[in-house]
């Protein structure tokens, strides 16, 4: 039942994924830009995904906190990891609009700074998860991931509170533009909710793993003892 | 009274640990000396060049001093002894930040003479207020770092962790102290960049509130 369910949602989001470049593709070509506005359609959604991503781990932290169920460790983590490939894409996104718009491939304006900060700190996040003890991971994550969130509002409000910020505030669309973004955004939304579910997926059987392991080396270490007792 | 005892505690250890002081002291020196040449020797914005060189040393310096602090708490188990006492963690914290913001103010006392001299800026007028605009830096660092510090305790490689962590954390700060100092040496009042004290002390504040929230729970997770 949960692979027919799995493979249905992957189909969906594939099938959303590729309509949607459809439509990219067959969307009215923007009369300042050209075609490098195109990008926008790609942007736009992985930049939401990214900042959805990060307030998962952030509200998934605060659970972990409170309850100490693993799972929302998992979720944290999981989502963390998700966010960190649609930052990426962002980043390379980003680039290939400003050397059409703004003639170079990068400038220190806020957005873009804070942003690339952002992306720091993130990938910070997986590599203190990965190099602290077992026994304290995933109290350290969820700090980390609690405390890493005072960077989402600066980046989002970061044009505003700023003066000379090149990147634009807000996108104004009308027509097919607007009817391609918000496909292609519901579009990456489901692709974001289906890989998610897939990372999740991996460490819950990861923990189940573990835990089988832990238990069986409980077990030969009960037999170890008993066997140790009848010889003495 | 935790608070004090804890950073009497550890200014005790910097103080008896003088080879460490003495590597820390020329480590930043030779930062401000690295920069001053890259910089050089004909400056084009004397003042800016020689805030941004403390500031970077400062910064990059601060860093050894983080981890050395933390080297006491796991050196002979005495983190361990410390959390056996029952002491108030969020007091623990303060007395270690503060302990961190003597020892950076120490350092800072040393490289502002130094980056005024080799770049011949400053004056013994603005002294105060580049003195208030290094206390506000410095409490930022002390408060991030040493949140961040006890975030790598446990982590391989933390004094490349807690770069990775807080030198992306504080820029807001690390700018505001440029941009303040800059200001103090080139025109002589910071009037024209007055917001960045406000930003400044928004990220101390934040970075205090963090960890009045999340220092107890670091501290349980490594018990």
């Amino acid at each position: 039942m949960m692979t027919k369910l799995r493979i249905g949602l992957w189909t969906v989001a594939l099938l959303m994924i590729g309509a949607s470049l459809w439509f990219v593709v067959g969307a009215p070509v923007e009369a300042q830009m050209g075609v490098v506005q195109k990008i926008s359609y790609i942007h736009i959604p992985s930049a939401t995904m990214t900042l959805l991503a990060f307030a998962l781990t952030f509200a998934a932290s605060i659970a972990y906190l409170a309850t100490r169920a693993w799972i929302w460790d998992a979720v944290a983590a999981s989502a963390c990891e998700v966010g960190m490939v649609f930052a990426t894409i962002v980043l390379v996104s980003g680039p290939l609009w400003a050397r059409s718009a703004w003639n170079t491939w990068w400038t220190w304006e806020p957005r873009l700074t804070t942003f690339l900060i952002l992306w720091v700190l993130y990938g910070g996040y997986h590599i203190v998860r990965s190099s602290v003890a077992e026994s304290s991971k995933r109290t350290i994550s969820s700090v980390l991931g609690i405390v890493l969130f005072v960077n989402l509002p600066i980046v989002w409000k970061s044009v505003e509170w700023w003066r000379g910020s090149l990147h634009p505030r807000s996108v104004t669309m009308t027509g097919d533009m607007r009817a391609t973004l918000t496909f292609s955004m519901m579009a990456w939304l489901l692709f974001f909710a289906v890989v998610l579910w897939e990372r999740l997926r991996l460490e819950v059987l990861q923990n189940a793993a573990e835990t089988a392991v832990r238990e069986d080396y409980a077990g030969e270490a009960g037999k170890a003892a008993r066997r140790e007792g009848v010889a003495r | 009274m935790i608070a004090l005892a804890v950073f009497a505690k550890d200014l005790r250890l910097h103080a008896r640990d003088a080879r460490f002081l003495a590597t820390l002291a020329l480590f930043s020196l030779s930062l401000v000396l690295i920069l001053s040449v890259a910089f050089g020797p004909l400056f084009r914005d004397p003042a800016r060049e020689a805030s941004a060189t403390l500031w970077a040393a400062l910064f990059f310096a601060g860093v050894l001093g983080l981890t050395r602090s933390l080297d006491f708490e796991s050196e002979a188990g005495g983190g361990e002894a410390l959390r056996l006492t029952g002491a108030d963690p969020f007091s623990v914290y303060v007395g270690k930040a503060a302990a961190g913001f003597v020892l950076m103010a120490a350092l800072c006392a040393v490289l502002l003479p130094c980056a005024s001299v080799f770049y011949d800026v400053g004056s013994l007028e603005v002294l105060p207020q580049a003195a208030g605009v290094a206390a506000l830096a410095l409490i930022g660092y002390a408060a991030w770092g040493t949140l961040f510090a006890a975030l790598a305790r446990g982590a391989k490689a933390r004094e490349l962790l807690l770069s990775i962590l807080l030198f992306p954390t504080l820029i807001p700060l690390w700018i505001g102290a440029v941009k303040l100092t800059r200001a103090l040496w080139a025109d002589g009042s910071i009037d024209a960049v007055r917001d960045w004290v406000k930003i400044m002390v928004v990220v101390d504040l934040l970075g205090i509130a963090l960890a009045a929230w999340l220092y107890e729970t670091i501290q349980e997770s490594e018990g």
